[in-house]
């Protein structure tokens, strides 16, 4: 530091956006991830039937977002003047175009789950007062192209705003950078595709190594190593950086947020999925446990991914 | 006969030119007359005549209501551990960003710059503490207040002392006249004449958000 003046104290309490905001980036990313990921391989394959897949995938969509509301809604200091953010807009804060963004995106994964299940519903609830609502169906139906294709798009809004929410913060070199949108939105891919398909496969009866399963299954690989690149990327833009960047990027190798990233996002996230399916022979690769674990620890990777990111973020500022 | 009817033409249009572009060239000046400069605010820090007396943290604390164990305004001890003898003082503040993230970053707009005067300061009312303008100041200076459970920053007293028409706190409570306050847009005020005369830095000026707080740091001069 060659500065003539300086000061190193400062107000906040170090990590000031803790767990619950992980979590949250977490959910949010599955929740994207999943729509996206199922909504492509309706369009790709043109399937017009409700699959398993998409099944699994609106649900998961919608009822991660709404849980991460909690979350969200919850590590606000003032979480019952939530509503102030409802009606108050700047467009130059990423969180306000994240939350009108949000505004669009979760009606718009609700309608999706009804349009999806609208067979169940009328079976279930057909004896109900909820029945007089069902002339909706008929308003909404003919909307349902339209629907998708908003939701797709709303659903990559949704997983790339959140890297940028926090890749405007100029003091943490590990945050500040171009390379968070990209790695969330992939990231958020990934875990949103091991989630949904876990979900269809154990509720919706999905065959674990047929059709769409399948193809996600191929998918996964490509995605993974997308994912390992852009953490390659990021580590090397830190050591190539200037000494600030160079301090911060000590932030995988030193400090206690180290495991988070060598044991949740390597171990669990990259190691344990590759180890089942290519390293154990075929009996285990294409066994229904290896399936299920290999999902679980995809998603328990991507929360550790969110989590080191932002706890060792914070931690390394400039 | 016809060169005087020109001389002539060119005698009227030259007498209703200077009509028209003396009451034009007026009315400019009168605009520029309502239309005075906005101010901007701001602080120069004296680290030469800083003692480390902690006053301005005092006063600042009881004139703004800080809650205790909370501040504002702190001033940090930086001397050097191998010449303990060279006192050096930093105030930790605050640096009124021109571009100020904080502001940038709000959603609910609580954090914002006060139409008239320039200065940053909060609506707490509208404030949801999110914490994004706490993680978003490169200079780390803002907290939640335990109290209000909004944000809070220096405003050079905005709500206290300024809507009084008097200095700030820190300002009145410091005895060795370490801090100036003042406005940077008027030439003939104080801040702006100590400026002219004396070398003075701004804190992390690479982060590029123009603080408007200027530091005078103590150089050695000599050998």
């Amino acid at each position: 530091m060659n500065e003539s003046i300086e000061f190193s104290v400062g107000f906040s309490h170090g990590v000031e956006w803790g767990w619950p905001i992980g979590v949250y980036l977490l959910l949010a990313g599955i929740s994207g991830g999943a729509l996206i990921i199922a909504l492509a391989l309706r369009y790709y394959q043109k399937q017009t039937e409700e699959t398993p897949l998409l099944k699994a995938a609106s649900l998961v969509s919608f009822v991660t977002i709404a849980l991460g509301m909690i979350f969200l809604v919850g590590d606000l200091e003032k979480p019952l003047y939530f509503w102030k953010i409802l009606i108050n807009y700047n467009f130059t804060s990423v969180m306000s175009i994240g939350v009108l963004a949000l505004c669009l995106y979760i009606p718009l994964t609700f309608l999706i789950v009804v349009l999806v299940f609208e067979a169940w519903i009328k079976e279930r609830l057909g004896q109900t007062p909820l029945a007089k609502l069902f002339f909706l169906f008929a308003w909404i139906k003919p909307l349902r192209p339209m629907i998708h294709l908003l939701a797709f798009i709303f659903a990559l809004v949704v997983c790339a705003y959140t890297g940028f929410l926090i890749s405007v913060l100029v003091r943490f070199p590990l945050l500040n950078t171009a390379i968070l949108p990209a790695l969330f939105v992939v990231s958020g891919l990934s875990a949103g595709t091991a989630f949904s398909s876990v979900i269809a496969a154990y509720f919706f009866k999905a065959d674990a190594h047929h059709g769409d399963m399948k193809t996600l299954h191929t998918l996964e690989w490509p995605i993974m190593a997308l994912e390992m690149l852009l953490l390659f990327m990021l580590f090397v833009s830190l050591i190539v950086g200037t000494n600030v960047d160079k301090d911060a990027a000590a932030a995988f190798f030193e400090g206690s947020y180290r495991h988070l990233f060598w044991v949740g996002v390597v171990g669990l996230g990259f190691s344990v999925p590759l180890v089942l399916n290519f390293f154990l022979g075929k009996t285990v690769a294409h066994s229904r446990m290896s399936f299920y674990i290999s999902g679980m620890a995809s998603v328990l990777g991507v929360l550790s991914l969110r989590l080191f990111i932002l706890y060792a973020g914070q931690t390394f500022s400039a | 006969m016809e060169q005087d009817t020109k001389r002539r033409h060119f005698l009227k249009y030259l007498g209703a030119s200077s009509l028209v572009l003396s009451t034009v060239g007026h009315s400019t000046q009168t605009q520029e007359e309502e239309k005075p400069k906005k101010p901007h605010y701001g602080m120069i820090f004296d680290q030469n005549k800083c003692v480390g007396c902690t006053e301005c943290e005092v006063a600042c604390k009881k004139t703004n209501a800080v809650p205790k164990k909370q501040a504002r305004l702190y001033v940090e001890n930086k001397t050097d551990p191998n010449t303990p003898l060279e006192k050096r003082y930093t105030r930790v503040s605050c640096q009124q960003c021109v571009d100020a993230p904080c502001v940038n970053v709000c959603p609910t707009n609580a954090c914002y710059r006060d139409e008239k005067t320039g200065i940053v300061t909060m609506n707490t009312n509208d404030c949801i503490a999110c914490k994004y303008c706490i993680v978003a100041c490169p200079y780390d200076v803002r907290f939640i207040n335990h109290e209000t459970k909004s944000a809070e920053n220096c405003n050079f007293c905005f709500n206290t002392n300024f809507a009084k028409n008097e200095e700030p706190a820190c300002v009145q409570a410091c005895k060795y006249k370490a801090l100036v306050f003042g406005d940077l847009n008027d030439e003939a005020s104080y801040i702006n004449q100590l400026l002219h005369v004396k070398d003075s830095v701004r804190m992390k000026p690479s982060f590029g958000t123009q603080p408007s707080l200027r530091y005078i740091p103590i150089v050695k001069t000599g050998v």
